[in-house]
């Protein structure tokens, strides 16, 4: 074989190199048609794991007591398959040629002055690429960045800056140039790197990025009694809606017409099902009311300035552009055949239908007509940069310039700095208000501005976030919270882990310690003389889901020898070790897992023989997500799954719409506020694992229960279950089977094969919806009867030994839609409230700081986490510990200029970017603990983004113990500490 | 284009080449592109974050770990490599007959969690197990050697523990790697 371009001998490791593909076995599955659009989806991932799952030993990876021995995934990954999508070429791609084009892009290093044009004449006559794009082709295309499907803006306004506009940011593409084999474009690529005379510069205009997206503000004013209905509050009153003057926010009454945010679906988490239903004069009297509460508030805030018994503490704080790190860079293939008017589409994503729903609308009306599109996603990492991200879009894009060829592009880790998804940078002005006599803080005000750079991506939603986890893990009877989300010439900001959150309460926590010294009491003391509790209202007014395990943590803390002994190991440490200067700190969050209108679906059926199939909306990013979907299956019937497809984003026995409202949805059995989710929030072991387990709870009750009963009543008199009293209670799922009562353990299969003779059901396919309260329905199922059911849409398959009659009702997918009779959705503007479910996550911390140099090496390290009831515990203790080290990088090393030398001119890469390694993190020396469950039945929690958020604000705790200076301007550099050292 | 030299090598102990390579092409694009090799992951291009390395076996039986993102293929000329896809013994259709020690000690520990970086991982660890075969350590000085040779690769999901907890518990089961 040789290469077509060079006459190369190509060595191709099918002949005698070991490797798997493993894409034989792919299906795909249709997604749904979106602007007249059929789109498909495959996962090249689940359908590899399969086939791995199908071999030893990964076929072992479960035990016979339900625990798993290692990940599901875990052979694939270990031996360096192909599991990610940057690992696939076209030719490792079913029906896709054997060949492809690769593709870089041209970017601007400027955003303040016009861009003319590219000048490739670096490149000489060999390099030159076989097309180069600019914005112009693309307009004579109609290839545009879509506007409808997640609001106008949210992408940003074009894919290429035009020739004669100043690029809305740094690092932002300015053309495109695709190459029909590698090797010349990876040599161009290495070519034009660093250059600065690629680009072409006119006029200078100074930045023009666009305008800024959001300013909102909740305020509620409340009193002692956290249970006591508020005089205002965003649950009961909605936000107040801002708009700016410049980058200053203006407010009724001045301001007569808000800003509106742009339509963020399945993400805004500040739009709730629908807008309270109120006139514009009713609205507009509401925030005008909630602008005199703030004015209230403000002037209790002075009056308690010189009030003797009253602390105020005010601080600005500021915390630092990160990159996500993603080790797997951004990077994606598309190929367009004309031929069949295919799109055919590789992501890396975790959010497979946003990228289905924006690429349809890319295409509808370009010049290259497209019927259907072929999407494929890998297993992919993100911490949430890939989430609706533009880059599978700019693959889209790129598809239709490969001459016929599938177009590869993937960033190096230059280019990812360059134009990745960044995590916002906050400036931060809070005022704290507490009783010095109680310790009570009586009012949270706070201003909270992110800078979203130059698209606005999910930057509202992220402002929204920092005033919803402002509060930290603390009720307070007034507060004033304004988000801000920012444009700027800076690299896009957009959704990665702490989502805003990680910002504000990292502040709050820095000043709650600061507070505790004012106060001489105890920081710890302090934060349980304020800690909120079960159903304690937030400061928008929602109410706090489950026990909080606050103070049970806050006990733990202050029993553990750091934190008991901090002074005795102070002295003792310092003086083992002079010129080091020894502190211990602590810091305790609440952290939301959810975000507000969760969805969830999956379909689980089994054949006589008792072989179970799972499909799944999960999909993988890391976490073993996909595992413990697994787990809970086992832990409710008593067996895993034998074949499972995750990532699905159609189930053909659920043919649900989101078109219309609520109202319709009381009407229409088959609408839904929401279909699927993305992987994101922390929601997958709660929210998608609920509806998992609410699978398993109906099959174990309608299925698994009569089918035992039939076995154990086999014989005469009634069997042997006749003699005792035997009920759905006393029923367990153990090694053996399901067992109880004092009967015989029953395999699952044996079950099966019962349930299939009486025709009981035998497949479930279910959809669940929360918005801080889960959607409830009534069924009328045939050979159940009527049940109500945490769940909006229910379908189920029957036994072999159905009647005819039953069987002929299967024709919705196989299955039996059951129409509800009854739905019950969450009320209307309960959004506002948000966030209602969190997880209580403390840190210790000890670090030695070097007095002179500043420097600080973290000695200990202590985490707790209330995970609730945990599905694999060593699932949760990895991202545990994924967490703090990446909270201890934000905390200390981790820092992008946002503009000048910032990483939009494409010299950043881990040389300068410093990454925590093993010796940064206490590897030997950090322990965990996790607050036990109350109970069996506890649910499990959200986790690693709970977990990173305290370690940051106990490290800045600790150096202020070590060092008696506070630092409020995050990350706590050697430079700063060395300075601010007498 | 820059001129292209025939390269002979071996890789998971089969021989390729001799095949064209233009000079300057890093050999984890040799890898990839070339030979479809992708389970050497690239993650920096600089010999930075150490995702991308692969074993090189010495005449002598010993073992070293390289990164393939710094190093021109041609570098490796000669040289015999093994790469993440050959580690494990595969039968003839490329399926995993039996994991080596250093894989079944991560997945037993759940020591990853996306997986990219797992290669550079298990290339380094094997490397640091074989060089304890040679000279073993110390039990007091275990933990800081495990450091000293893998801290140079980088993870952004486990925070390192569970991956250190593995090499370690595989160290002191393994007679004669670590001593008193």
């Amino acid at each position: 074989m040789t290469d077509r371009r060079t006459e190369m001998p190509i060595v191709r490791p099918d002949d005698d190199l070991p490797r798997r593909t493993g894409l034989s076995r792919r299906s795909f599955i249709r997604l749904g048609v979106f602007s007249g659009i059929a789109v498909t989806l495959s996962r090249v991932v689940p359908a590899q794991a399969i086939e791995v799952d199908s071999t030893k030993p990964a076929g072992d990876w479960m035990g016979p007591d339900g625990r798993p021995r290692y990940r599901w995934d875990a052979i694939s990954k270990v031996t360096g398959d192909k599991v990610f999508a940057r690992d696939f070429r076209a030719r490792d791609l079913a029906g896709w040629p054997q060949t492809q084009a690769h593709a870089f892009f041209v970017k601007a290093t400027r955003a303040d002055r016009v861009f003319e044009d590219i000048d490739l004449s670096a490149l000489g006559p060999d390099l030159q690429p076989d097309r180069v794009v600019l914005h112009e082709d693309l307009a004579n295309d109609r290839i545009t960045v879509p506007q409808k499907v997640m609001g106008h803006g949210f992408y940003g306004y074009d894919f290429l800056t035009p020739k004669g506009q100043t690029p809305r940011m740094l690092g932002h593409p300015v053309a495109l140039l695709v190459y029909s084999d590698f090797d010349r474009f990876v040599a161009a690529k290495r070519t034009l790197a660093f250059r600065t005379d690629t680009v072409r510069y006119g006029e200078d205009t100074g930045p023009k990025p666009p305008a800024n997206y959001g300013v909102d503000r909740w305020v509620r004013v409340g009193s002692d009694d956290p249970f006591a209905e508020p005089l205002f509050s965003g649950l009961k009153d909605g936000p107040i809606r801002g708009g700016f003057d410049g980058n200053t926010p203006v407010w009724p009454p001045t301001l007569t017409e808000p800003l509106e945010p742009p339509t963020q679906r399945l993400r805004d988490r500040s739009v709730p099902l629908e807008r309270p239903p109120r006139s514009a004069d009713e609205q507009q009297r509401h925030e005008e009311a909630g602008m005199g509460y703030a004015a209230d508030i403000a002037a209790e805030i002075d009056a308690a300035k010189s009030a003797a018994g009253k602390l105020v503490l005010e601080r600005s704080g500021f915390s630092q552009s990160i990159d996500p790190s993603a080790m797997e860079p951004d990077n994606g293939n598309a190929w367009y055949d004309a031929e069949t008017r295919t799109l055919h589409i590789l992501a890396a994503t975790q959010s497979p239908y946003g990228v289905a729903q924006a690429a349809a609308e890319m295409v509808k009306d370009c010049a290259f007509p497209v019927d259907t599109i072929d999407l494929l996603t890998g297993t992919t990492v993100g911490y949430g940069s890939k989430d609706y991200s533009i880059f599978p879009l700019y693959t889209v894009m790129a598809a239709f310039y490969g001459d016929g060829l599938p177009v590869r592009l993937a960033n190096n880790r230059y280019e990812q700095f360059q134009m990745g998804m960044k995590r916002h940078s906050f400036d931060i002005d809070i005022t704290l208000v507490a009783d010095r006599e109680s310790g009570h803080f009586e009012i949270l005000k706070g201003s909270y501005a992110c800078n979203g750079g130059g698209r606005a991506n999910l930057s509202v939603a992220v402002s929204h976030e920092a005033i919803r986890g402002a509060q930290s893990m603390y009720y307070f009877p007034k507060s004033d919270l304004t988000a801000v989300a920012l444009a700027s010439p800076a690299v896009e900001a957009g959704s990665m882990r702490g989502f805003g959150a990680l910002q504000a309460q990292t502040i709050l926590e820095l000043m709650v310690d600061e507070a505790a010294e004012a106060l001489d009491i105890d920081a710890i003391e302090l934060r349980r003389r304020n800690a909120l509790a079960e159903g304690y209202a937030n400061t928008q007014g929602g109410p706090q889901g489950g026990a909080m395990r606050n103070v049970d943590m806050l006990d733990r803390a202050a029993a553990h020898p750091l934190w008991r002994d901090r002074a005795a190991r102070k002295a003792a440490y310092e003086a083992a070790n002079p010129g080091q200067r020894y502190g211990v700190g602590y810091a305790q969050v609440n952290k939301v897992y959810g975000a507000g209108g969760d969805v969830s679906a999956l379909a689980l059926e089994f054949e006589p023989d008792g072989r179970l199939v799972l499909r799944h909306c999960c999909q993988e990013i890391g976490t073993g997500a996909t595992t413990a979907q697994q787990v809970m299956i086992w832990q409710a019937i008593g067996k895993a799954p034998d074949a499972v497809t995750f990532g699905i984003t159609d189930f053909p026995e659920l043919p649900l719409t989101t078109d219309g409202s609520a109202a319709d949805g009381v009407k229409n059995p088959f609408w839904t506020p929401s279909y699927l989710p993305d992987m994101s929030s922390s929601a997958s072991v709660y929210y998608l694992g609920f509806a998992t387990r609410q699978v398993g709870r109906f099959l174990f009750e309608h299925t698994l229960w009569p089918a035992a009963r039939s076995i154990w009543s086999r014989g005469v008199g009634g069997g042997g279950i006749s003699p005792l009293w035997v009920t759905l209670a006393d029923l367990r799922i153990t090694e053996d089977g399901v067992a109880g009562g004092g009967m015989r353990p029953i395999p699952f299969d044996e079950l099966a094969a019962e349930a299939h003779r009486l025709g009981l059901i035998t497949g479930v396919a279910m959809h669940t919806y929360s918005l801080w309260q889960w959607a409830t329905a009534e069924f009328d199922v045939p050979t159940v009867g009527p049940v109500t059911i945490p769940a909006d849409a229910l379908s189920v398959r029957y036994g072999n030994g159905a009647s005819d009659a039953l069987k002929a009702r299967m024709t919705t997918g196989g299955y039996d839609f059951i129409k509800r009779s009854s739905v019950t959705y969450p009320p209307n503007g309960r959004g506002n409230g948000d966030p209602m479910t969190n997880a209580a996550s403390g840190c210790l911390v000890a670090v030695s700081v070097t007095e002179g140099t500043g420097a600080v090496e973290v000695v200990g390290l202590h985490s707790l986490l209330d995970a609730g009831r945990p599905i694999v515990p060593e699932l949760v203790s990895g991202q545990q510990q994924g967490g703090l080290a990446m909270g201890l990088g934000h905390a200390l090393m981790e820092e992008l200029p946002l503009y000048e030398d910032g990483p939009g001119d494409g010299t950043w890469n881990f040389n300068r970017y410093k990454l925590p390694r093993a010796a940064d993190v206490a590897v030997w020396a950090q322990t965990s603990e996790y607050l036990p469950p109350l109970a069996d039945t506890d649910p499990p929690k959200g986790i690693a983004e709970a977990v990173m958020v305290p370690v940051i604000a106990a490290t800045g705790n600790a150096i202020a113990h070590a060092t008696g200076q506070r630092f409020y301007e995050l990350p706590f550099t050697s430079d700063k500490i060395a300075k601010a050292l007498p | 284009m820059s001129e292209s030299l025939p390269l002979s090598l071996t890789i998971n102990g089969r021989a390729v080449g001799p095949v064209d390579v233009p000079l300057g092409m890093p050999m984890i694009d040799f890898l990839h592109e070339h030979l479809n090799l992708t389970g050497t992951r690239f993650g920096c291009g600089q010999g930075i974050c150490h995702a991308c390395t692969v074993v090189i076996e010495a005449a002598d039986g010993t073992t070293s770990e390289s990164r393939t993102c710094i190093f021109d293929a041609h570098y490796f000329n000669g040289k015999s490599i093994v790469t993440i896809e050959g580690q494990a013994p595969r039968d003839a259709d490329g399926n995993v007959i039996e994991l080596t020690p250093v894989q079944k000690a991560f997945i037993d520990n759940f020591a990853f969690q996306c997986g990219y970086c797992t290669p550079g991982f298990v290339t380094g660890a094997t490397v640091f197990m074989d060089s304890l075969k040679r000279k073993p350590v110390r039990r007091a000085d275990l933990e800081q050697a495990i450091e000293d040779a893998l801290n140079v690769h980088l993870c952004r999901c486990t925070g390192y523990v569970r991956y250190y907890e593995a090499i370690r518990d595989l160290a002191l089961a393994t007679p004669g790697y670590v001593i008193d």
